[in-house]
């Protein structure tokens, strides 16, 4: 939003009569603590926790859906579940799952941690911020809210039409389905944009694309991914919703409509989807694995690359969720052999972290052993991945629960683990406290046992021949034993998570007993350990220059001439120490972005049942709009410094200064 | 140090202070963040308009009801374009204007931008109503529900754009547009113009293409 | 006092806007090349068998003053010109992946050549 984000001040020091009026009407709130300094909230710390939190009740409501699953997979022809109701409790589960969990773990983490490990004080359009914070959470919520409402969406996560359209479901679950991803893929979009334009913008000197920490570097192709694949889900949403309440005939085959239109437009997102939800993972384990190796990252370039080469890919294997279902041999050829390609640039990625560790001082602490368990967990699942590539052998597995082990493999083995042991990371960086490291090697344990226990078998189960999607099955095929065993291992899966909540709980009594963490108590690498715990609103005092990739370690450490490491500054000379954050300008917090989130739901619900109803919420969002665009600038005693400083290093390319910079300079106004 | 380190360690006293820090009050790329995240967002929209636009193609040929070329009006179509391209002129020219401080001229050709996509959506209302009583409806064929989905949507854009151009033009009445916010006025101009290419996409591929 | 008077920024730092006026020309000499394509394509309509057009060859002609009209919008009047090439990629990005994507789509579903489509 032009007309406030990037405005000059609006009064010059000492000056008291603004020459033009500055817009609006409250003036902005200013609680800093208290829960109405969450709601209102702009500071990407306080969204990317709230993210995480919200992710981890989704997690609950998504993880009790797959007890379900399990409960009533237990022997053969369970009763636990009707049919109707097993299609609405998978459903829910795989989009909750998708949607409510693993993508905003993934913007938990690129909120929290891109503008520390860029140098910045916060992102580019910090309201714009919290608005996909609030949006999405309203989604989700509208979304879940279909359960009290006429029962859960029932088409599955990927929601095939016809299958979805009002004569096959007829109740309103697909249309909460519909709606609420709709507006979650708005809080993606706008989150997308808000970060990538931080990346690109918002870089302290000297931190050049290449000398950016590895999570950032994938939480940037991420963000590209989500930029591109969101409007694809959009346009096949829009058809389906103007199927289904306005009797459209997109997806109706007697007016000569195709179901394929569907599946291409959904997949087409599909597929970037799922690498938008590793990459996150990837980078945090690419960052958590040198400092526990005491060796820098094996082949920085290789990981960026490979990384960009995963997400331009990514687009061009969709199909392979299709092979099934009639679009021909050329096209499955096409599709099979891009599919195939696609597993060079991962492989890449996981030789270059096993270098990492190769001939490095491993330390196996809580992040380390679930940083090693996304490796082996998801190499597992690509190479059943690159199983399912092969046309042929996936005509097999197609539809029966050998994918179903592959994708649980690559997302829970994969993405979750890696979230996990990023959470244990940066716990102490974003709290001031360590979660317990004996319980923290316990959850590994357990965790692993749980998960393997659970979709290990299931490989079996699919090549056996039981099938996906199926809400019971008889006795006789060979099933049980290993449905049983799955079962066992989810409730134990469930105990692990559990046991990973009580340990936040738990350390989190605990530590007012032991000696406030320092700002690195893992002996880290990157510029973010390099501010005090928990991290101080300002970010950084001051900004530091950065002179090359892990800069924070050799703040730290030099090398003698037969390759020692000395460490040479203590903490307290290498770190930054918390001050007053006086001189340092933050945006200020604003009601306008709850409340325009707030209008969408509102506006989803009169969809479905009220035009009236979509009306009044309309009339709050563009309200809403009006008002955000109208706020008054941030306190105009403080000069402004949401814009990072310029990027004096060379890095081949960069743009001269343009005059702007020395006219705002004359306009802005320093702190003395 | 008791031995001399090889690689140089990273010296505090480079960082950049505080109160420093804000004379380099600029971007890495040069660019605004604002004018970086409009481009970000017209780049996705390509997307958008485009699964619609192929979602047109795959169904223009209906199984019943009037067929594409049986019920548009060429002519008339092709004012409609011509006066939303205009319009992308006198937008170009009000940007202009703001850039020079003629505050009077930009709102005048803010006004005529505005006015021009208003008669592009009341010929595009037009069109509709007429298509409706020659027998398209929404409801009619595949054809007529990605048409008027696909039209309908840019007309929906078209629709926020003139908002935000009338916007435009209250603030800048009320002495809230300073020149040193031309940027703003450019912004509404980006999203402008390629609502305009969009519909240069669309009156190609939709209405001339046998 | 006023925050600067117009000499004290300069437009020339805006972007790259120069405070002349021979900008405005450019652009009128755009719109007018402009409704001259437009023109062409009616024509295409109006005079279907002229032997520039005939036939399949429309489709091309069409497709061909649609894309100069496109990146004549895009260059000139969005500035792509003249501003810094960061922001053509990314809309090329965009673009181009939009095009890549959906015309693989079309082809699987045949609408390319004749035969059975949908």
């Amino acid at each position: 939003m032009a007309l406030t984000e990037e405005r000059p001040l609006a009064l010059e020091a000492g000056d008291t009569t603004p020459d033009y009026s500055p817009a609006g009407v409250f003036t902005r709130p200013t609680a800093s603590t208290g829960w109405r300094s969450w709601i209102t909230t702009v500071d990407h710390k306080k969204i990317g926790i709230m993210y995480g939190a919200a992710a981890i009740f989704f997690l609950a409501i998504g993880g009790f859906e797959a007890l379900l699953i399990r409960a009533q997979l237990w022997a053969p022809r369970g009763s636990l579940l009707s049919a109707d109701l097993y299609n609405q409790v998978y459903t829910m589960h795989g989009t909750t799952m998708v949607f409510l969990v693993v993508m905003p773990i993934g913007a938990a983490f690129a909120n929290y941690l891109i503008p520390l490990q860029i140098g910045a004080r916060d992102v580019a359009f910090p309201r714009i911020n919290a608005f996909s914070f609030w949006c999405f959470l309203g989604g989700g919520i509208f979304l879940n809210s279909s359960w009290l409402l006429g029962g859960g969406a029932d088409g599955g996560w990927f929601m095939y039409a016809p299958n979805s359209g009002v004569i096959f479901s007829p109740t309103h679950g697909i249309d909460f389905w519909n709606f609420g991803l709709i507006i979650t893929g708005i809080a993606s979009l706008t989150g997308a944009v808000n970060l990538i334009v931080t990346v690109l913008n918002m870089r302290a000197p000297g931190m050049t694309l290449m000398r950016m920490p590895i999570f950032t570097w994938m939480a940037l192709v991420s963000m590209f991914l989500l930029l591109f694949a969101i409007p694809v889900l959009t346009s096949a949403q829009v058809l389906l919703m103007l199927d289904r309440l306005f009797d459209a005939n997109f997806f109706n085959v007697a007016k000569g409509a195709s179901p394929l239109l569907w599946e291409h437009l959904f997949w087409i997102f599909g597929h970037p989807e799922v690498y938008l939800m590793i990459l996150p993972a990837f980078g945090l384990v690419s960052d958590i694995l040198p400092v526990f190796s005491r060796k820098p990252i094996f082949g920085y370039p290789f990981i960026v690359f490979s990384g960009i080469a995963i997400g331009f890919m990514g687009w061009g294997v969709w199909a392979h969720h299709m092979f099934v279902s009639g679009i021909g041999p050329i096209s499955v050829t096409a599709f099979s052999l891009a599919t195939m390609f696609i597993a060079v640039p991962t492989g890449v990625k996981i030789l270059n972290w096993l270098a990492t560790m190769w001939g490095g001082k491993l330390r196996f602490t809580a992040p380390m052993l679930f940083s090693i368990g996304l490796i082996t967990m998801f190499t597992i699942g690509g190479l059943s991945g690159v199983m399912h590539s092969v046309a042929p052998m996936d005509t097999q597995q197609t539809d029966t629960y050998f994918i179903v082990a592959h994708f649980h493999y690559v997302l829970f083995g994969g993405a979750f683990f890696g979230f996990v042991a990023g959470m244990y990371f940066y716990w102490p960086k974003a709290f001031g406290y360590m979660l317990n490291e004996s319980l923290g090697k316990t959850n590994f344990w357990l965790m692993l046992l749980g998960f393997n226990l659970t979709f290990a078998p299931m490989h079996v189960l699919g090549l056996q021949g039981m099938s996906r999607r199926i809400y019971t099955y008889d006795a006789g095929y060979g099933f049980e034993l290993w449905n049983k065993v799955a079962t066992i291992g989810a409730f134990l899966l469930a105990a692990s998570v559990a046991l990973f909540v009580f340990n936040i709980f738990y350390s989190r009594s605990k530590a007012r007993s032991l000696p406030p963490v320092g700002p690195d108590p893992w002996d880290a690498r990157t510029i973010e350990w390099m501010v005090p715990s928990p991290t101080p609103a300002y970010n950084f005092d001051p900004i530091p220059t950065i002179t090359r990739v892990d800069d924070f370690w050799y703040r730290k450490y030099g090398e003698t001439a037969d390759h020692k490491l000395v460490r040479f500054a203590s903490d307290e000379e290498a770190c930054q120490p918390l001050t007053d954050g006086k001189g340092v300008h933050l945006p200020s917090p604003s009601y306008w972005p709850i409340v325009v989130a707030f209008g969408l739901p509102i506006v989803a619900y009169g969809m479905i049942f009220s035009l009236w109803l979509a009306l009044v919420g309309g009339i709050i969002v563009v309200g809403g709009i009006y008002g955000w665009a109208m706020e008054p600038p941030d306190d105009p005693d403080l000069a402004h410094d949401d814009h990072g400083p310029a990027d004096h290093a060379s890095d081949g390319g960069a743009s001269a200064l343009p005059a702007a910079a020395e006219s705002e300079a004359k306009e802005v106004e320093t702190v003395g | 140090m008791a031995e001399t380190l090889t690689s140089r360690p990273t010296l505090e006293s480079a960082d950049a202070h505080a109160p420093h820090a804000h004379i380099e009050h600029d971007t890495n790329t040069g660019i605004s963040n604002t004018k970086l995240g409009m481009w970000l967002f017209l780049a996705s929209e390509c997307l958008l308009f485009g699964g619609l636009i192929t979602t047109y193609l795959l169904y223009k040929n209906p199984l019943e009801g009037p067929t594409p070329h049986e019920i548009y009006d060429i002519p008339f179509t092709s004012t409609s374009s011509f006066v939303l391209l205009m319009s992308s002129l006198t937008m170009v020219l009000a940007v202009s204007a703001i850039e020079r401080a003629e505050h009077q001229r930009m709102r005048v050709w803010l006004t005529a931008t505005a006015l021009l996509g208003g008669t592009f959506i009341a010929g595009q209302i037009y069109e509709f109503t007429v298509f409706v009583r020659e027998g398209l409806g929404f409801t009619t064929s595949r054809f007529s529900s990605a048409f008027y989905t696909l039209t309908g949507f840019h007309g929906v854009h078209v629709t926020v754009g003139i908002i935000m151009l009338v916007s435009l033009i209250v603030l800048s009445l009320r002495g809230k547009l300073p020149e040193h916010r031309s940027e703003t006025v450019e912004i509404v101009g980006l999203y402008w113009h390629f609502v305009d290419v969009v519909w240069v996409v669309i009156f190609a591929i939709v209405y001339l293409i046998p | 006092m006023s925050i600067t008077s117009h000499d004290d920024v300069p437009t020339e730092v805006l972007d790259g806007a120069v405070k002349d006026y021979s900008r405005d020309r450019v652009y009128v000499y755009t719109a007018i090349f402009l409704a001259l394509i437009t023109v062409v394509e009616v024509l295409t309509y109006a005079f279907p068998d002229f032997p520039a057009w005939s036939g399949d060859l429309v489709i091309v002609a069409l497709m061909l003053m649609m894309a100069v009209k496109f990146f004549t919008i895009a260059y000139v009047f969005m500035h792509l010109k003249f501003d810094k090439p960061i922001l053509t990629r990314i809309f090329y990005t965009g673009l181009v992946l939009a095009c890549f994507v959906y015309l693989i789509m079309l082809f699987t579903f045949r609408i390319f050549w004749s035969g059975q489509h949908i």
